[in-house]
């Protein structure tokens, strides 16, 4: 009807000229609206078919006893930055992202477009595309159809970029197991493509039978999707703004262990609304596997085929069964190979929150006594013996104490130095504490050991020994609370992490921060080294990911010379293969993840590595010396402030040996 | 196979020891205790016999209350039940030998009618090696030491011995029989969250030593044969030698040092 003035009226500019509306299909017969209403209810019927039991089996699965739904600010603003903004989606992969977020704000510009479309075949004329009466009518046809149109084209190029990427640039992430392509989705993106098309294609006709066929043709595209979404991968169109908005609420989170029946993720009966929630949101993108170091060195762990293996389950046997989780439908070898690195969970765009459900998996097997490991045996039982994750004499961490001079913590001084396991045990974690106490007595800072230290329970808690990581947070925080530490700092993000955030479950911990927090605080009055060299840091898993934290450790280690990149780096820092309990155990399968990320880092030319962690520190010097001899120098940044220090003052040191 | 396993509560291996004011023991303030290492081999066996045969495997443990701890870690890594044979404080079997101790142990665990029991080879603290031994000729059983495999043959045993200077015995015994058990042949399985839960049900039966004495007189402390007379910290010395020569003549003459004079490989 008003198509006539599409050209004539170019009052809005030389693009959107106004009014745009559909073109109006004419009437419907009584059999055509019989007809519309039966398709309708035919396609909510098949929608439900499969949505109302994947609904049950998230309703029916058990409840997150430890879940609140607290911080509705956070969640609002996750919501809004991840779900509306698409900013997970956008950032990993710009260009298929954006495409993505094309695809997304054209449904949500189309959710009146479509309400409006399917009133117009009941004779209804909700946003006044026919009757331009009342100023509401005419805002929107003189503009809402128009910007409808403009994302159904943006949405039109995007599907069909998309469509051509995965069906014929084919990227190995979006593969299946069995290297299928998804054929459902090449369906979905022909029927996106057809509704954008037959929409904008409504826009140029003029009434008459055209408009009347175009319409017919929008409907049943629309009615044919719908179904489909429950059926495919597209169900996270549903799902994952509810995945997003309902998460824990912060990165790894561990839930407690509930009760005495409760030994983690053991059986379908242990899964709960949250994970099966997030099982069902999985839209296999694939990027969790794209950046899982595991996966990349050849190991058999897919983070992507852990969730869907979830998927798998809970369609067979459903979220009450006592089938073990671990057999048919994941393996238990793969959960084990996981290093804990987050860079899963950091990136997935549709809120799934791979380490709970990964050391969940293991927390099942370990607490049953399932998993059976040599490795993973003599390291709990050393833990259980020695309290130290090496397995040494409490005696030789005496013996360190003693020789470094280093004070005993009696209440009068302001932090608790942590050694760790590392720092206390390991010949180069002792030199970097070394290096560390150095700087802090330069700085004038005052320090204290505990007298007794026991391993924070770090890799008992990533490879899901709950007993062993309970007793050793007790006993700790029990020493803590009696000689009345206020602060904490340590050398490893690992000893960090577990202190502040795991055992929280046990009892309210001292604040701790890890050095390089501590050392950049005090940046200015470290000095500063003019030399040429390049210094490349590598962003530990668990200080990055974990912490947020990747300024501070930079800024020191700067001093040694000018900052260059790794290609991975900050958040998408890849693991140096030690986190996740992963340093105790056995020989990996496939290449090593240290030996690829120190080529990752000597491939920077830089001339020496940065580290911030005593087990990266230690995977990489054995990567190194692999490697061969012309390797770049590999420093703590404790190591490098310490030798600006020295190297600020020949003279003393000169001075002092002779 | 009902199999009985004698365990004891000792200082951790890594305490820091102080030697008390009277100098007949250690001072057991600040000390924590853990599993005898060879009886955590013994019991390692009779679990793994448990799981290869079927049965049922006791713990019976000698010890003041303390020692409770140590039983419930047996029976979170798969022990049945235990006997827990109490003293009422720390000086109470003190005054028993290694024969008072092997008798009360006898008596506890007559009437189990064990069709093996195992002990470790010997106790991390005073390590007599004798307990188990004592315990076969008092329960009227045949006896092996030292073992480091047992396999089940027939209606017996057969038994891996070690000897000395890397010799080994295979020795086939009849059942019942006491085995005492060397550490080191087979893997620890950790204790798990889920044994240790299943622990708290399962029975732990406390025979007082006072009772089991005013029920048997003959088990009675007698004067003992063997009296701890002085206790003193080890003393330390420290020897250091460098080795030279190429790389290749140094690893090969340590090699010789470390299998003929220090004797460890």
């Amino acid at each position: 009807m008003y198509v006539s003035t599409f050209l004539s009226l170019p009052s809005y500019g030389a693009f959107l000229v106004s009014p745009i509306v559909p073109a109006d299909p004419g009437t419907f017969s009584i059999i055509e609206k019989v007809l519309l209403a039966v398709l309708i209810m035919l396609s909510v019927v098949l929608f439900w078919l499969r949505f109302g039991v994947v609904l049950d089996k998230i309703l029916k699965s058990r409840r997150d006893p430890s879940f609140r739904l607290t911080h509705l600010g956070k969640r609002a603003w996750d919501f809004f930055s991840e779900v509306i903004c698409q900013s997970k989606v956008i950032r990993q992969r710009p260009l298929p992202g954006l495409a993505h977020a094309f695809v997304f704000w054209a449904f949500l510009a189309f959710a009146l477009v479509t309400t409006n479309h399917v009133a117009t075949g009941f004779g209804l004329d909700l946003l006044g595309s026919r009757n331009r009466s009342g100023w509401v009518s005419i805002a929107f046809s003189d503009v809402y159809f128009g910007l409808a149109g403009l994302f159904a084209v943006a949405c039109a190029i995007s599907i069909a970029g998309l469509f051509v990427r995965r069906f014929f640039a084919r990227p190995t992430w979006l593969a299946r197991p069995d290297h299928e392509l998804s054929y459902e989705s090449g369906v979905i993106a022909g029927l996106i493509f057809a509704l954008m098309a037959t929409y904008l294609a409504s826009l140029y006709v003029g009434s008459g039978p055209w408009a009347h066929g175009l319409w017919w043709a929008h409907t049943l595209c629309l009615l044919v999707f719908l179904p489909l979404v429950p059926h495919t991968k597209h169900l996270h169109l549903v799902l994952s703004p509810f995945t997003i908005f309902f998460s824990r609420g912060s990165f790894s989170a561990i839930p407690p262990l509930e009760g005495d029946e409760d030994f983690g993720l053991v059986a379908g009966k242990d899964l709960t609304q949250l994970v099966t929630l997030q099982a069902y949101s999985c839209v296999e993108c694939g990027r969790c596997t794209e950046h899982c170091p595991a996966n990349n060195t050849g190991k058999i762990l897919n983070p992507k085929e852990v969730v869907l293996g979830l998927r798998s389950y809970l369609n067979d046997l459903g979220p009450a069964s006592e089938e073990p989780l671990l057999g048919k439908y994941n393996s238990q070898e793969a959960v084990f190979e996981c290093t804990t690195c987050g860079a899963c969970e950091f990136q997935c765009p549709v809120g799934i929150e791979h380490l709970p459900i990964i050391v969940g998996l293991r927390r099942g097997a370990t607490n049953t006594g399932a998993w059976e490991d040599d490795y993973g045996g003599k390291l709990f039982n050393a833990l259980e013996r020695n309290s130290n994750a090496l397995g040494m004499s409490a005696l030789e961490r005496d013996k360190f104490v003693q020789k470094q001079e280093l004070p005993i913590f009696d209440g009068s001084q302001e932090y608790c130095l942590w050694l760790g396991c590392m720092g206390g045990y390991d010949p180069r974690g002792r030199e970097i504490i070394s290096s560390f106490v150095e700087v802090m007595r330069h700085l004038g800072a005052t320090f204290g050991v505990l007298r007794k230290e026991k391993c924070t329970g770090d890799p008992a808690r990533r490879l899901g020994n709950d007993l062993v990581f309970q007793q050793l947070a007790e006993a700790n925080l029990e020493a803590l609370q009696q000689q009345k530490v206020k602060k904490i700092v340590s050398i490893c993000p690992h000893c960090v992490r577990t202190i502040q955030e795991d055992w929280k479950e046990f009892g309210l911990p001292p604040e701790v921060e890890h050095h390089s927090e501590f050392l950049a605080r005090h940046r200015a009055e470290l000095p500063q080294s003019n030399s040429n060299e390049k210094v490349v840091f590598h962003d530990p898993c668990y200080l990055g990911r974990y912490r947020n934290v990747y300024d501070e450790p930079r800024s020191i280690a700067s001093l040694a010379g000018s900052l260059v990149e790794a290609e991975r780096s900050r958040e998408r820092s890849f693991c140096c293969g030690a986190g996740g309990g992963l340093a105790f155990l056995g020989e990996e399968q496939g290449e090593r993840v240290s030996h690829n990320r120190a080529q990752q880092l000597v491939a920077t030319g830089a001339t020496t590595i940065g580290a911030a962690c005593p087990f990266c520190n230690t995977m990489f010097r054995d990567a190194l010396a692999a490697s061969g001899d012309n390797s770049p120098r590999l420093l703590d940044i404790a190591q490098i402030a310490a030798n600006q220090i020295k190297a600020a003052q020949p003279a003393q040191v000169a001075a002092s040996e002779n | 196979m009902k199999i009985i396993v004698a365990i004891k509560q000792v200082p951790e291996r890594d305490a820091r020891i102080r030697i008390d004011s009277g100098n007949k023991w250690i001072d057991l303030e600040d000390v924590e205790f853990s599993m005898n290492e060879s009886d955590a081999y013994a019991l390692e066996e009779a679990l793994q016999l448990k799981e290869a045969h079927g049965g049922e495997v006791i713990v019976v443990s000698a010890g003041p209350e303390r020692a409770g701890k140590t039983i419930r870690e047996a029976l979170a890594k798969g022990a049945d039940r235990a006997i827990h044979l109490q003293s009422s404080d720390e000086t109470e079997l003190a005054a028993y030998d290694a024969l008072g101790v092997a008798r009360l142990l006898a008596a506890s665990i007559q009437d189990e009618k064990a069709d093996l029991v195992l002990t470790g080879l010997q106790s991390d603290d005073l390590g007599l090696g004798q307990t188990g031994v004592i315990l076969a000729e008092l329960l009227g059983l045949p006896h092996a030491s030292l073992i480091l495999k047992i396999e089940v043959a027939g209606n017996g045993l057969k038994v891996l011995r070690e000897l000395e200077d890397g010799w080994f015995q295979h020795i086939e015994l009849a059942t019942p029989a006491v085995l005492t058990i060397q550490s080191g042949n087979t893997k620890l399985r950790y204790a798990t969250l889920m044994g240790i839960k299943k622990a708290k049900t399962k029975e732990v039966r406390v025979i007082a030593v006072a009772d089991l004495v005013a029920s048997d007189p003959s088990l009675k402390p007698t004067a003992p044969s063997v009296v701890l007379d002085q206790v003193k910290l080890p003393h330390k010395q420290r020897s250091t030698q460098l080795l030279g020569g190429s790389p290749a003549e140094a690893a090969a003459a340590l090699v010789e040092k470390l299998q003929f004079e220090v004797r460890v490989i």
